[in-house]
């Protein structure tokens, strides 16, 4: 039977400007989707949004995935590209509004 | 017998009935981090607090992969129960800073009746990120060992209709400056349900409860909530870099009926604890007969820091 775990990585909170989640270590998994749930908003954000990868959980880059953009109140996710390694992260950046986002990461291997 | 009944048996003393032996290699078996309580009104909102613990990272399945050796792995494998923090922290004589503080909680009740003892041990490593290097004003600036504020594991339980916590920690830095001594969970007498809410109002905390992050702290290392162990200096293994880490044994078993420690041990030391209470206090509603073990690090800087726990053994009898 295959392993799962779903992680918090940002609890209710309004967000705005750009941020990265915190490194997240998922070697064990085959597979893994960024959860992104906006529960409200304040003006018309939309937020632009990374995978970063890392060796050691300390320097990052972009995983050559496009960025994704996200508006709306609701459930978003993205999916992480396969062979991402241990260490993974959101680079984010929300412009023209505020946020109020849960952020979670699911993992399945 | 198998393997794993084989090293159950002599990395481990558990008493005559095993609650759980949980191997991280395997999965984190319900090890999660404690989150707030989000009961209020009108979208599952986190009822009013001082201390916010929706900083507090997830626990993870950690592979302890470094920059320069690569992974070091666990004792039992690849994989340990990694417990963190963020990379901030306020002044030890502070409340703890958001995300300062990682917990991992598994979430137990008394199932016997009769059992006396309730026992806890782990073997677990520690370090701290290998971010960057500090100043070159001291020896070894890239050695962060001074980082690390604390980390301890214990119990918050009830039964009877009382709640009691118990649980030692090992201060391993105040500011900076390296303590390395164990003290156990016992608040200090004559204090006030504010005081130990840091004198501020707005809180539901009573004394004795959550001394993890309530109870004052003082710049010497004192804590409302927690109480120098006698002779508990104990530098433990560091090793020579961040990046090395030596798996430790510790244990702690206390009397669910004296409401008593009984003792600890960590490493080749063992202490006598008898005679001394635990923290009890009046039960809360909804959680009679609940045994839950906890493990928790703080960071005394601005940088993460990490506690490993490779496997765990809860018993009773």
């Amino acid at each position: 039977m295959k392993m799962f775990q779903d992680a918090h990585l940002e609890v209710k909170k309004f967000f705005s400007g750009s941020f990265c989640t915190n490194p997240y270590e998922a070697g064990w998994a085959d597979e893994a989707i960024f959860f992104i749930l906006v529960e409200k908003q304040l003006g018309e954000p939309v937020m632009t949004a990374r995978v970063q990868l890392s060796q050691d959980g300390v320097h990052f880059t972009d995983d050559g995935s496009s960025p994704v953009t996200i508006s709306g109140i609701g459930q978003h996710f993205i999916k992480v590209q396969p062979n991402f390694g241990n260490y993974l992260r959101l680079a984010v950046k929300i412009e023209g509004g505020e946020m109020f986002l849960n952020i979670h990461i699911a993992c399945k291997g | 017998m198998s393997v794993d009944e084989i090293l159950l048996r002599s990395r481990f003393q558990p008493l005559g009935r095993i609650l759980i032996y949980d191997i991280f290699n395997n999965g984190l078996n319900g090890w999660m981090t404690i989150m707030p309580n989000f009961t209020e009104y009108p979208d599952f909102d986190v009822p009013k607090t001082l201390v916010n613990k929706d900083q507090w990272p997830p626990v993870m399945l950690s592979t302890a992969t470094f920059r320069y050796p690569g992974t070091h792995g666990s004792l039992s494998g690849t994989y340990s129960m990694k417990v963190s923090t963020r990379p901030t922290a306020n002044p030890y004589s502070e409340m703890p800073a958001e995300g300062s503080m990682g917990h991992a909680i598994k979430r137990l009740s008394f199932s016997r009746p009769g059992s006396r003892y309730l026992q806890i041990e782990a073997w677990f490593s520690y370090t701290a990120e290998q971010d960057v290097v500090d100043g070159g004003d001291r020896p070894q600036p890239g050695l962060h060992e001074n980082s690390i504020r604390e980390f301890g594991m214990g119990f918050d339980t009830q039964e009877g209709g009382k709640r009691y916590f118990s649980g030692m920690r090992y201060l391993n830095a105040v500011d900076g400056k390296l303590a390395q001594k164990w003290q156990y969970v016992l608040s200090a007498d004559g204090i006030t349900d504010k005081e130990w809410a840091y004198g501020l109002e707005g809180d539901w905390c009573k004394k004795g409860i959550d001394p993890w992050w309530f109870g004052r702290r003082y710049p010497n290392g004192d804590h409302d909530g927690f109480r120098d162990l006698p002779d508990g200096r104990q530098p433990l293994i560091y090793n020579e870099t961040d990046d090395k880490l030596n798996w430790q044994y510790m244990r702690l078993k206390i009397d669910t009926i004296s409401h008593e420690y009984v003792e600890f041990q960590c490493q080749d030391r063992i202490w006598d604890l008898r005679g001394i209470p635990l923290d009890v206090v009046d039960g809360y509603k909804r959680i009679d007969n609940l045994i839950n073990p906890v493990f928790w690090v703080s960071t005394d800087t601005n940088r993460r820091v990490f506690l490993y726990v490779d496997s765990v053994v809860v018993s009773q009898e």
